[in-house]
């Protein structure tokens, strides 16, 4: 199953953001975006991948995006 | 308006130090607390009630930690935040440790205060709750992201403000097509003398920086927002301000780091506590994510006879992080709402966070503190309620004079 993650770069790596998103791309995850003021790669990564890429190093944790929903405009509480 | 008495009421202050709550199986057991405060606090030179029943002043004095092994706390000389995230990061939050806060001073109190606010014709009653009404402070300088669902940027209160505006969500302009953004911008940064009606805004000469992470429809992912937060600390936002959340009690690695990196960067991040609770019934809800990060500061929502809203979530016992820190006015709220209906009145943690991201601005301007020095001002400046902290933390959020 494809998922959306965040990968959460380690401090020791947080300034080699653009090398540690070529070696995601080749452990299989398709790289979306690379944040370098908070130090976070997001994207996309078959089941199959998960353990390459939580492996690799300056990677401090991989996780599953979440999503956020408001409130319908006209609800009392939002 | 104000009928109560304020005299009595103050700031909350805290000693730097961190009150560590421990599990009831542990309680009692003096092993088990001391090995807990070294692998997780990194804690060694451990005082404690054990042998004597009596604690030597001048060996608490040295320590590191006093534990009261009876009543199963600990007070430990570390920053509540700081080992709220070792907390969290060592992944022990179902494990010995139920709490952290900060370590308060304590004063006795005569009687407990009673207010009551409303609307009138200058002020909502939140800016009068919180003291913007008297402020000198406009937040002239300070740049406020707001990362929700846009803004109506050709709103008329706004009309000659800086405002820098950024989409993130696909397909759409950073124009606000639900209205949620639209009301949270007015709460933390709107006009000082908008065309019509009262004033809601309390920062009203921050620079305003709109990033929409909640497309038309109220809907983001981790993605956008963690992208808005990025453009604003690159920016250099001083606040950022966000008002969602999901109802999920385990804290975010990422969300928690990114936190810490903006405190690190200058950028403090407030959030809402969350809408989860129903307290008629019962319930008090948990502190949701992103809020329950340590690194984020998270809003709970009273309202104007500063009573906790029925809605607003209380600190998680059973976590580490998902903690209330502060409190705004967050229930019937009037602010900005996209023409043509220009303005709207609604609840929700939502809205009380832009309140206290505004008066972040203020003491922003005023003191020139940033980051984690602007948290421990605001912490330090808040109102007392009569409330548990466990719903308010320290209590309302003020405006400097």
């Amino acid at each position: 199953m494809r998922r959306h993650l965040t990968v959460t770069v380690a401090d020791s790596h947080t300034g080699a953001l653009p090398e540690l998103a070529e070696r995601l791309a080749r452990a299989g995850m398709n790289v979306d975006q690379v944040l370098a003021a908070v130090g976070v790669i997001t994207g996309s990564a078959d089941d199959a991948q998960l353990a390459d890429i939580g492996a690799l190093d300056g990677v401090g944790a991989v996780e599953e995006q979440s999503s956020f929903q408001l409130a319908p405009p006209d609800a009392d509480v939002q | 308006m104000q009928s109560g008495e304020q005299g009595q009421t103050q700031a909350v202050q805290t000693t730097g130090r961190s009150v560590v709550v421990f599990a009831d199986d542990v309680r009692g057991d003096t092993v088990a607390i001391a090995a807990a405060l070294r692998s997780i606090a990194g804690v060694s030179r451990i005082a404690g009630t054990l042998e004597t029943g009596m604690l030597d002043p001048d060996e608490a004095a040295l320590a590191e930690a006093i534990t009261f092994n009876a009543l199963g706390v600990a007070v430990v000389k570390a920053d509540p935040r700081r080992l709220r995230g070792a907390i969290a990061i060592s992944g022990t939050s179902n494990g010995p440790i139920v709490a952290v806060e900060p370590e308060r001073i304590m004063r006795a109190i005569a009687h407990s205060a009673s207010a009551h606010f409303s609307d009138d014709e200058q002020f909502t009653w939140g800016l009068r709750a919180t003291g913007v009404d008297t402020t000198s402070a406009t937040g002239s300088a300070i740049r406020i992201a707001i990362l929700d669902t846009g803004l109506d940027v050709g709103h008329p209160d706004f009309a000659g403000r800086a405002i820098t505006a950024r989409s993130f969500a696909a397909g759409q302009s950073a124009d606000d097509g639900q209205g949620h953004g639209t009301h949270c911008t007015g709460s933390a940064c709107g006009s000082a003398s908008p065309a019509e009606g009262r004033r809601y805004g309390v920062a009203a000469e921050a620079e305003i920086f709109v990033g929409k992470v909640l497309n038309d429809n109220g809907a983001g992912t981790d993605a956008n927002i963690l992208a808005g937060i990025d453009w604003a600390i690159t920016n250099g936002c001083q606040i950022i301000s966000m008002s969602l959340g999901a109802d999920v009690a385990t804290v975010s690695q990422a969300y928690e780091t990114v936190g810490r990196r903006a405190l690190e960067a200058g950028s403090l991040i407030v959030a809402a506590a969350g809408n989860n609770a129903s307290r008629s019934d019962g319930f008090l809800g948990f502190v949701g994510m992103p809020a329950n990060s340590p690194s984020i500061m998270a809003i709970a929502a009273v309202d104007s006879d500063l009573k906790i809203a029925d809605f607003s979530a209380a600190s998680n016992p059973a976590a580490a992080g998902g903690q209330v820190d502060l409190a705004g006015p967050g229930v019937a709220v009037y602010s900005s709402w996209p023409m043509p209906q220009r303005t709207n009145t609604i609840s929700g943690t939502s809205m009380a966070t832009p309140h206290v991201a505004g008066i972040a601005a203020l003491i922003a301007q005023k003191t020139g503190a940033r980051a984690q020095a602007l948290w421990d001002a605001l912490v330090e400046s808040a109102q007392a309620l009569d409330l548990p902290a466990t719903d308010v933390g320290a209590g309302l959020a003020q405006a400097p004079d």
